[in-house]
């Protein structure tokens, strides 16, 4: 068996504004990690990374693909969103910073930690951005990348 | 011997009939029906006692402590959850109950509210202590800490290390009556009386001590009958317990086993309680999210309600709840323990688990990770086949379990009924 059948790819769509459903995405990836045996770190990062990301589409976008590629040493998710796009990156990575409207805040949800707190978990993580567009991220887990979430 | 898999939930089979009710309602999808007769994955099971309420034709029993058991101690202890206050009318006090246990057979009966007010002032201290992780999970429900130990065993270390009020109870009394009764220690047993079929599995294969402290659970439906008799036959003794009362009670303690009892005493700390199964499933894969860490600390109990709505209590949970809310009003809202004396057990670890939760190994597709991810293909291959009906004929309670099967090896795609149909 070659090294390129040693991926399992599945994608998982995400809809805008489903704040009932928000979460089962990145439940389901959890569950699958977990049968592939990846150790409860590893999970558990990906499982807060994949959270943040899906409530980030349930919040701000129109819908969007989460792709998940597993390999026996990484697991690698593209959330790749359909929105508004962000203006100012860098901003938007500042740890606090949030453009969720009272609303939200008030469910609980946008206390602006979301993207410092998926690049805290991940051991590569990328992300574009074109307003009007929309925004992808492109975030790297290793299995053997640090130890804590 | 210490056994992760034990458990006190099992399948009569000569009553069961394989019809799909227990096993279309297991939250973990443990159950499997093989050969018309239904079956548990002992790795799977939690011992949360779903498949036992649904079971139609009372084939689902749990192995709890029968009272000839107790022949085997010279001195007999009863501890019972304080769920047992809510079983009865409104003019049965909980003196008279603890008096009933006494004549029904227990040497001596004591009240678990104050104990429950002085886990709840350890926990405040443990909470004071410790700013990190957020949120704690307190462990007074077995199935919790079972449930985390097998799926979501990275919050682990956030389980609150406090052991609950039945075997702090538990532990003082072994502690203290063997001196004072001249009795040797093993001829001593506590017993917690409870509605709920998992404490017996936290003692038979604790997962935070060395050994448990008590050495039995017995149902409260199981006593019941014999309770009600003793308090009918003795009108004298009610009305001595009602104008002595000889137990103060906690009221802080006493609605331990409502949802929210737990943390209702915390004064400074913030907490969320939820109950029932899905609904705790569901907030624990939120926290494993890295959600509700500006929480101080979750309770979570898997019955509705809370203990009060256990599967072996007598009375339905909504007249229970409502009678134990009026003694915790009752009690009033003054402390029963002295902060003093907690603190002192608290620093001298007393009240600690004698070692921290550990996962119990997960269920991999493979331990090879390359043939992990393979059969996880083939998974998804065999589930886009499948009519995804979740009807539960083939055994498995719905069709992504069934690939799931089939992969491991324990199935096979035939066991569909949809598939040759289609086919013919």
């Amino acid at each position: 068996m070659s090294a390129a059948d040693d991926v399992f790819r599945q994608d998982f769509p995400v809809k805008g504004g489903d704040f009932a459903k928000a979460g089962t995405a990145a439940c389901r990836i959890k569950e699958l990690l977990k049968d592939l045996g990846l150790d409860s770190w590893t999970v558990r990062r990906a499982a807060i990374v994949a959270y943040e990301a899906e409530m980030n589409v349930v919040m701000y976008a129109w819908e969007a693909r989460i792709d998940l590629s597993v390999t026996p040493g990484s697991v690698r998710l593209v959330v790749d969103d359909r929105g508004p796009g962000i203006p100012d990156i860098e901003l938007a990575m500042t740890e606090g910073y949030t453009t969720a409207t009272a609303e939200m805040r008030e469910l609980g949800f946008g206390a602006g930690m979301g993207l410092p707190n998926i690049r805290k978990n991940a051991d590569d993580f990328r992300i574009e951005s074109e307003v009007g567009r929309g925004t992808r991220l492109d975030i790297t887990i290793r299995t053997n990348g640090r130890r804590t979430p | 011997m210490k056994n992760p898999n034990h458990h006190a939930i099992h399948i009569t089979k000569d009553k069961c009939i394989g019809c799909v009710h227990c096993m279309s309602a297991c939250p973990t999808r443990a159950i499997r029906i093989s050969g018309g007769k239904a079956r548990i994955i002992d790795q799977l099971c939690i011992d949360c006692a779903e498949c036992l309420r649904v079971c139609p034709h009372e084939a689902v029993h749990s192995h709890t402590t029968s009272f000839a058991a107790l022949e085997a101690f010279d001195y007999k202890v009863a501890i019972p959850s304080t769920v047992i206050y809510g079983q009865f009318g409104p003019t049965v006090v909980p003196n008279e109950i603890l008096s009933a246990l006494r004549r029904v057979g227990f040497d001596e009966v004591y009240d678990l509210s104050s104990i429950c007010e002085l886990n709840c002032a350890a926990t405040e201290e443990y909470l004071n202590e410790h700013p990190s992780p957020r949120p704690y999970i307190t462990s007074t429900c077995p199935v919790v800490v079972r449930i985390i130990q097998r799926r979501y065993p990275s919050l682990c270390a956030q389980i609150l290390p406090i052991e609950p009020p039945r075997e702090i109870a538990a532990k003082i009394l072994r502690t203290i009556l063997p001196k004072a009764l001249g009795i040797p220690a093993e001829k001593i047993g506590i017993i917690h009386i409870t509605p709920c079929p998992a404490k017996i599995v936290s003692i038979n294969s604790p997962a935070t001590l060395a050994k448990s402290y008590l050495d039995g659970a017995m149902s409260i439906s199981d006593i019941f009958p014999q309770i009600l008799k003793a308090l009918r036959k003795s009108e004298e003794d009610a009305l001595m317990r009602h104008l002595f009362p000889e137990t103060l009670f906690s009221g802080i303690g006493m609605g331990w086993p409502l949802s929210g009892g737990e943390t209702r005493g915390l004064k400074s700390h913030r907490a969320v309680a939820v109950s029932g199964i899905r609904d705790t499933m569901r907030v624990l894969d939120e926290v494993e999210g890295g959600l509700l860490q500006d929480i101080d600390l979750l309770e979570c109990t898997v019955c509705p309600d809370g203990c009060v709505g256990g599967p072996l209590g007598v009375e339905n949970r909504f007249l229970a709840k409502s009678r134990v809310l009026e003694l915790v009003s009752a009690a009033g809202e003054h402390a029963v323990v002295d902060q003093k004396d907690v603190s002192r057990l608290y620093h001298r670890n007393f009240l600690s688990f004698d070692h921290p939760v550990t996962p119990v190994e997960s269920r991999p597709l493979d331990a090879d990770p390359g043939e992990a991810i393979r059969k996880a293909q083939r998974r998804e291959a065999i589930f886009a086949g499948l009519p995804m009906k979740d009807c539960g004929i083939c055994g498995a309670p719905d069709c992504r379990t069934l690939a799931d099967d089939i992969v491991r090896g324990y199935a096979r795609l035939e066991d569909c009924p949809f598939l040759g149909k289609e086919k013919r």
